[in-house]
């Protein structure tokens, strides 16, 4: 764990890139000392057991004092053999001892309660946040992965200010949307970078759920790549949010950085063993709520003829009487309260990892397994992982020493969900309320072995999940070569390799006797994608006057990107039930071949430091990307920015530290391959035979820029009353402008989109995080945290006469999700402007306000789609309270969102069939307060409505009125709640282990308070942006409770 | 020393990172065929069956639910299906969008097949080619134009356009004959676009690269729309244009202009009938042959009758009254609903039991027997009365004989009957010289006989149905002959829409339905439907010059009617 890269044997000429808070200046006092005694010792973390490099020891009483070198070695000469030392290392608890007499020492310490001072940045340089000017969040493992959360991501939710995340709701191995300081780029996925050991990882997801299909029909998430990660295996997480922090990371870092470190071995003397185990169980956090009174019908009754054509609950009151039921036969009239709710089974999730680790001084190793089991909610669907995590380091001399890790990724994912509405829960959430689950179970395909249901519209949920197939399994290897070598005490090195490289097969299968595709089909498919990047880096430290240190780095970055996919589609099958392609009458094969992209970059990085209170940065970047044409490809970008610790100034006896940052950044952004110019295509199919070529419908750009993003960012930082009380406020503005977008344009003239440059987005936004210890005393501590962050984006400009963009239309085409530009007419409204914009059918009025209702009484909804809300959250916000007893760690974490729309189509089905607890109200006909125009169009004669209209008119003419189903997002929820219990370790002495634990879990609990009745407004169809504020026949989000097992031996 | 060795390194690691030497080379896609290997007759292919037989989406929304049903072919509504007939009368933009999408994305494929072969498409430029482009093209706007009235036309397939103006239909259909005079000009005596590689040949779909074929195509479309635009205010070049194209050529019995279906590929790529309506899943999707149809064909003894629809399945059912305080209007129109179908079968002349009380009605109709046409626009209340089995499906031919079918029915494009009514119109109308009857009698026989029925019948058919043959009255014989155009053009919903919309025949369609307990009045209070809205893209991509559009042509509604129609 290298906390620093600068050391110093000379104590003459003590020199620091990194000031301590708590330096003693006395230190440079030095060589005064007379009578002195030569004490050796060596420096360590007590829990890794790495050298602590530029810990301060320093003599008590005096001014002397020297820092430890890369070893964590130092030589100090004391005045006196009975002197005392003070050993200080950030983020660690200080530590106080007498010499005896003793010359030699062996001093470990102990992490301390400040870990957030020391903070990894871009290209993995940990750095003192004080000489930071922008915003760094950093979380350790613990905190994020206790949950055991089957994708890690979500361990930040409501951690992180300014981040935004949305979960998808296709349960394990799924997505997660993480938008960071708001929606920087129009079609661009607006997700962060990942890096995990200084790596770039891929974060690509597949399948339609990320697609840029528009319609909700059936959307499958087939996970995204930071998913893959071991939780047991991360060491800490930074979030870079902004441009600012992420400039040297280039064109991928203006959506912000995730960096995550994994563990490294610890010199402990022999072997470490660690085991640790979680279980944990899960079931619907909410499920909607419905009404239990009246059963399938239509109208008032039950008609035998046609009972399977009317599907919705408009039926009679259930009385229990004998009644004409799906099956054919009669059965019981009476409710099924919990025929939704016992469509789910009880998920679990069992974790079991188990990790070796050791070292000496010359190296170190760690290897982990871990096998993860989960079931989920859905039956016969669930997923299998291996995680095999390998990594080494060793010190080949003073000078040279390497750090390398590999690591095998295989996951086997059975019957991922389809959600929409041909998706598994448009068969179960409007399912009539006399239906028993158990008989749509059990009766899930007819006598010739075709899907049937209660409806004849629809197919059977239990034929979805006995019968077709989604499986998919992925494969990844990711591995890094690192090697660093020490010139002199001031410069080094290092030079690394690394690469992921990912695989993943999908196959689906539509079984013979399939609702949609009686004949069977199957789509088969292959993907893969690499990634290697080579890179250095010449780091220089040193200072050039006492007060003026100087950190310099000089690297290079050489990125190689590819990918490829291939498969086949078939359909009908010669042999029922055989889903082979040589069963498949027609076939349809694909194969793309490799695409390749490089991007080579040069950057350059120079940090001052005066004295200990201003500090300041400069950053420079070119890219040289493949992606872009030769007059382009070649794009620099620099920083700024400025640190200036005002409690240095200033003598105010409360304030500990108290620091202004500004800072400023440009990042340019490429393209995928293959975006300059265009050409035909074959057609994937003839016809009758001819060969076909496709004119391609987008109009490419030979002459496309990069893409830009500026940004400026203020923030404040203290800490008061001996750290109880600590805060830290950002405010930021990115403009991302010269977007790289296709643009849609009217399809006459030849194309039906645009590659262009065009547009320019502004997200602006303030974080705010306050956290306080008022009690602290050595058995018990209590913390409390809370975090707050808003983001305003705007779409300022987009393109010559096109005022809006798309993401995605529901299905019957009533709710559209787009992007509008502020000050356009869309649908001829003035548009906010922004991304996630909703627009849908309000109810008609007239001109006095009044709703307008047709000959049958029925209320009409507008002719033009008028604006309904927005996805994006006004605010976010997480409020943590953590309390540690003797051994008890206790942990709560409540979040939410404050405002942000979604349109939940589910609901509007669900009042359309009759189910919904809303649809009691009116089951007698009633007259609708309303007017009809008894006159002309032109000339409009308004009366007051008297015709009655019974409650399924009511209903279905009200859910095409959309407006009435769009919901705030507006909530507050108990996101995680943990006890921890350790282990004493008088206890362990009698016991085989070193340490051991067992924690007590759960996640997503409850929701204190929601505006939206029926379901989890923080979810969506994937990470995609195309997936975003619809809700449509989604499945549930869950809720788990778990235990954690730790023991090291 | 040292100090230098790192100066080389690091300028190495330099220069090599801002490497770019292979750049250009790897950012080529190896998929991409570049125009200097792009034969045109591979770009035919799509640019035709694009047109005619689209993707499923397109062909389920556009073709089936607006144009089969306005055309009066096809209907939901009967009690399998997912709706009442109502659909598609009320403004809906998922489906209206889906038919202004499905114009927008055909453009590019007759577009790009126009640029390669024009003057300026350099090496595979070729004369007789552009001109199969712009018969094509033709096809293209006219149908366009009649579903959306003003689009653009002059503007498009220029990328320094992006927003072209609307052009006025008048002006569009000038253009269109202009295409067309051009594209025979072009054609002359030739028979084909070349040799070898410039020809054609079988990438050409529709006439496997016959020219002349291609001429008597343009010429009867230059009838056809001359004659649409006739009568309309400031189509002066209308009379010309008829004059020149009753000169001919024109196509003869059996050389009608239809698409053959591909039955192997996706039908999301280009759907038929056959796709929809078995693999939708359950009656749902499925149609009924309209009660307008059915009647034309039945009254006049038409041998087509077995070629267009099935016998109605029939069988026994019971309806029951809906209570009366849950459903008042439903109580209280449950007889006049019930006598509404009872009168529908009895008009079909169907002989069936019947009885009816106060609580429930049962119809007993003979099994596969009578041919029933189910009437069309029904609404939402009479739809559980209008059973499944009481009306008369499609012929398995035009739905595909089972889902693995080898048989699909072709795409019309132009008929020969067509080109045969069109000049007895001309004539009838006092526009040409020629006897009108023999047009039309040749026409019933290319239609007649195209469909399947025998010579025999046919004869029978000219000599002996009221139907058979012009009798000289002017307004009888003009509406024989909208009837027989409508009848002939069965599956094109475009053009029957059209023919329905400009003629006025048949009137028991274009007069609209009133009756609300019985029928879905839609967004246009019972009256035909005039045209389609404009796609919301439309608004969203070019909305200026489509507000200028709409200034000119009249709201955008579906009741507006289009240039030739006012």
């Amino acid at each position: 764990m290298k906390r620093n890269l600068y050391f110093t044997e000379n104590p003459k000429f003590p020199v620091w890139k990194n000031m301590k808070f708590l330096l003693v200046i006395g230190i440079l006092f030095l060589g005064l000392n007379l009578s002195a005694q030569k004490i050796t010792g060596n420096v360590k973390d007590a829990i890794t057991g790495e050298p602590l490099i530029g810990a301060t020891i320093l003599e008590m009483d005096t001014n002397n004092g020297v820092i430890s070198d890369l070893n964590g070695n130092f030589t100090i000469k004391v005045k006196s053999p009975d002197a005392k030392l003070k050993i200080t290392y950030v983020g660690y608890a200080d530590l106080i001892l007498a010499l005896d007499g003793k010359t030699n020492l062996e001093l470990v310490l102990s992490p301390g309660t400040q870990l957030e001072d020391v903070v990894v940045t871009a290209l993995g340089i940990s750095r003192e946040k004080k000489s930071l000017g922008y915003a760094v969040t950093e979380l350790k493992g613990d905190d994020v992965t206790n949950s055991k959360e089957s994708n890690v991501i979500n361990g930040l939710a409501g951690r992180v200010p300014g981040l935004v995340m949305t979960k998808s709701a296709a349960g394990p191995g799924s997505s997660t949307r993480v938008v960071i300081r708001g929606n920087a780029s129009l079609t661009g996925n607006n997700q962060p970078l990942y890096v995990v050991d200084g790596i770039p990882v891929d974060n690509s997801g597949f399948g339609s759920a990320n697609g840029n299909g528009t319609a909700n029909y059936l959307r499958v998430d087939y996970g995204s790549g930071i998913s893959d990660i071991n939780p047991d295996d991360i060491e800490s997480i930074s979030v870079l949010k902004g441009p600012n922090a992420a400039a040297l990371y280039g064109s991928r870092a203006s959506n912000g950085v995730i960096l995550i470190n994994t563990k490294k071995g610890s010199k402990n003397k022999g072997l470490g063993v660690t085991y640790s185990a979680h279980y944990s169980s899960e079931n619907p956090l909410l499920l909607p709520e419905y009404q239990n009174k009246y059963g399938q019908g239509s109208n008032g009754t039950i008609d035998p003829d046609n009972l399977k054509n009317e599907s919705s609950s408009w039926g009679p009151e259930m009385d229990g009487s004998s009644r004409p039921y799906w099956l054919g036969e009669n059965k019981a009239y009476s409710a099924q309260p919990d025929n939704v709710k016992n469509f789910f089974r009880t998920g679990n999730n069992l974790v079991n990892t188990l990790a070796f680790d050791g070292g000496n001084d010359k190296a170190t190793f760690r290897f982990s397994y871990s096998n993860s089991k989960i079931n989920s909610i859905l039956e016969n669907s669930g997923l299998t992982r291996n995680n095999f995590n390998l990594r080494g380091s060793v010190n080949l001399t003073d000078k040279l020493s390497v750090d390398s890790k590999v690591t095998y990724f295989l996951q086997d994912a059975k019957n991922r969900p389809g959600q929409g509405t041909e998706g598994i829960m448009a068969y179960v959430y409007t399912m009539p309320r006399n239906v028993s689950i158990e008989d749509v179970k059990n009766n899930y395909k007819n006598a010739e072995g075709y899907s049937q249901s209660y409806n004849v519209l629809g197919s059977n949920p239990y034929w979805i999940l006995n019968e077709d197939k989604n499986n998919d399994r992925k494969s990844r290897l990711q591995g890094f070569v690192k090697t660093t070598y020490k010139f002199t005490n001031h410069f080094s090195a290092f030079a690394r390799v690394g690469t992921d490289y990912i695989d993943q097969n999908i196959e689906t299968v539509n079984a013979h006797g399939h609702w949609y595709f009686p004949a069977g089909r199957f789509n088969y498919r292959d993907y893969k994608i690499s990634e290697t990047n080579a890179d250095f880096l010449f780091m220089y430290d040193n200072n050039l006057t006492d007060d003026l240190g100087l950190n310099l780095n000089v690297g290079g970055n050489h990125r190689y990107v590819t990918a490829t996919s291939q498969g086949v589609r078939g359909e009908e099958f010669k042999i029922p039930d055989k889903a082979t392609v040589n069963s498949a009458v027609r076939t349809y094969p694909f194969y793309n071949p490799i695409s390749e992209k490089i991007v080579n970059s040069l950057y350059g990085q120079a940090s001052f430091s005066y004295k200990n209170f201003l500090y300041a940065d400069l950053t420079a970047r070119n890219d040289w990307s493949s992606t872009l044409p030769p007059d382009n490809w070649s794009y620099f970008y620099p920083s700024a920015s400025l640190s200036m610790v005002l409690s240095e100034l200033m003598d105010i006896k409360s304030l500990d530290f108290a620091k202004l940052r500004f800072s400023w950044a440009k990042v340019g952004s490429d393209t995928d391959p293959y975006k300059l110019k265009n050409a035909f295509q074959l057609a994937s199919e003839d016809y009758l035979g001819q060969t076909i070529l496709v004119p391609q419908s987008v109009q490419l750009n030979p002459n496309l820029k990069p893409e830009q993003t500026s940004s400026v960012e203020f923030g404040l930082e203290f800490k008061m009353f001996k750290n109880r009380l600590y805060g830290d406020i950002s405010y930021y503005n990115n403009n991302t402008y010269d977007l790289i977008t296709t643009v849609p344009v009217p399809p006459l003239t030849g194309y039906s989109s645009k590659f262009a440059n065009v547009g320019n987005m502004n997200n602006k936004g303030f974080e705010v995080f306050l956290g306080a210890t008022p009690v602290k005393t050595n058995d018990f501590t209590l913390d409390f945290s809370v975090n707050f962050s808003n983001n305003k984006n705007t779409l300022l400009e987009l393109f010559e006469g096109v005022t809006n963009y798309v993401y995605t239309t529901t299905n019957d085409g009533q709710v559209t999700v787009l992007a509008t530009v502020k000050g356009k007419e869309v649908n001829g409204e003035i548009a906010n402007g922004g991304v996630g914009d909703i627009y849908g059918k309000d109810f008609l009025r007239n001109e006095n306000g009044d709703i307008v209702v047709d000959s049958k009484g029925r209320p009409k909804s507008t002719s033009a789609k008028v604006y309904l809300g927005n996805y994006q959250p006004d605010y976010i916000y997480g409020f943590t309270v953590g309390a540690n007893y003797k051994n008890f760690g206790f942990k709560m974490l409540f979040d939410g969102r404050v405002g942000g729309q979604l349109y939940s189509g589910t609901d509007a089905r669900m009042d359309a069939s009759g189910v919904s607890v809303r649809t009691l109200d009116h089951r007698e006909p009633f007259v609708f307060d309303g007017v009809i125009n008894t006159g002309t169009e032109d000339e409009p004669v308004w009366e007051k409505n008297t015709t009655e209209v019974s409650a399924q008119d009511y209903y279905s003419a009200l859910s095409g009125v959309t407006s009435n189903y769009i919901y705030d997002q507006t909530n507050l929820r108990l996101r995680e709640l943990s006890l921890t219990y350790k282990l004493p370790q008088s206890l362990m002495d009698n016991l085989p282990f070193k340490s051991a634990s067992i924690g007590f879990v759960g996640r997503n609990l409850a929701f204190l308070y929601k505006k939206i009745d029926n379901f989890d407004p923080e979810t969506s169809y994937s990470a995609s942006n195309y997936a975003q504020g619809v809700l449509f026949y989604n499945l549930p989000t869950t809720r788990s409770l778990g235990v954690n097992l730790n023991v090291k031996f | 020393m040292k100090n230098n060795k790192f100066l080389i390194l690091l300028f190495l690691l330099i220069g090599f990172m801002s490497c770019t030497s292979n750049f250009e080379e790897i950012n080529k896609n190896p998929n991409d065929i570049t125009s200097d290997a792009a034969n045109p007759k591979y770009l035919l292919t799509g640019a035709e069956y694009k047109l005619y037989a689209p993707t499923r989406y397109t062909y389920w929304r556009a073709n089936l639910i607006h144009a089969d049903r306005y055309a009066g072919y096809f209907c939901f509504g009967n009690s399998g299906s997912w709706w009442n007939d109502e659909l598609g009368y009320k403004y809906h933009s998922g489906y209206t969008n889906a038919a202004w999408d499905m114009y927008g994305s055909y453009f590019k494929y007759i577009n790009s097949f126009l640029e390669v072969t024009s003057e300026e498409g350099g090496k595979y430029q070729n004369d007789k080619m552009y001109a199969v482009g712009l018969v094509l093209k033709s096809l293209f706007f006219q149908q366009y134009t009649d579903v959306f009235g003003d689009v653009p036309y002059s503007e498009t397939g220029n990328t320094d356009i992006l927003q072209p103006k609307y052009d006025e239909q008048k002006d569009i259909y000038t253009g269109i004959i202009n295409d067309l005079n051009e594209a025979m000009a072009k054609i002359g005596d030739a028979t084909t676009t070349g040799e070898g590689e410039s020809d054609l040949g079988s990438n050409d779909v529709i006439f496997n690269g016959d020219l002349q074929k291609w001429k008597k195509l343009a010429n009867a479309l230059k009838l056809r729309v001359a004659l649409r635009a006739y009568g309309a205010s400031g189509a002066d070049f209308a009379t010309t244009a008829i004059t020149e194209a009753m000169q001919g050529p024109f196509q003869e019995v059996g050389e009608d202009a239809v698409l053959t279906k591909d039955n192997s590929i996706s039908q999301w790529n280009s759907a038929s009938y056959a796709d929809i309506w078995h693999r939708f899943g359950g009656k749902g999707s499925k149609w009924k042959v309209s009660e307008t149809m059915v009647k034309y064909l039945k009254d006049n003894n038409d041998p087509r009758l077995p070629f267009y629809a099935e016998p109605a399945e029939g069988g026994s059912k019971s309806f029951k009254r809906p209570d009366a305080s849950e459903d008042p209007d439903g109580y209280d129109k449950f007889p006049k609903r019930i006598n509404f179908i009872k009168s529908v079968l009895e008009e079909a002349g169907a002989v069936f039991d019947f009885s009816m009380n106060e609580d429930s009605a049962t119809f007993v109709i003979p099994e596969n027997t009578y041919y029933i046409g189910q009437p069309t626009r029904l609404g939402a209340e009479i739809k559980k009365y209008a059973r499944w089995e009481f009306f008369s499906s499609c012929k398995d031919y035009i739905v595909g004989l089972d889902e693995n079918s080898n048989e699909i029915a072709p795409e019309l494009v132009l008929t020969a009957a067509e080109s045969f009514f069109l000049r007895a119109q001309a004539i009838t109308m006092g526009l040409a010289s020629g006897d009108a009857n023999a047009m039309y009698q040749n026409g019933l026989r290319a239609s007649m006989t195209y469909w399947g029925a025998s010579d025999a019948d046919v004869d029978n058919y000219l000599a002996n149905a009221s139907m058979g043959s012009l009798t000289g009255d002017k307004n009888s014989d003009l509406e024989k002959i909208g009837v027989q155009r409508w009848i002939a053009a069965y599956t094109d919903g475009y053009e029957g829409w059209s023919i329905v919309r400009k003629t006025g025949f048949p009137k028991e369609l274009s007069q609209g339905v009133s009756d609300i307990d019985i029928f879905g009045l839609g967004d246009l209070n019972g009256k035909y439907p005039q045209r389609l809205r404009y796609g919301s893209k439309a608004y969203d991509l070019n909305g200026d010059q489509l507000q200028l559009a709409i200034d000119r042509q009249g709201p955008d509604v579906q009741a507006t009617e289009v240039w030739w129609a006012k």
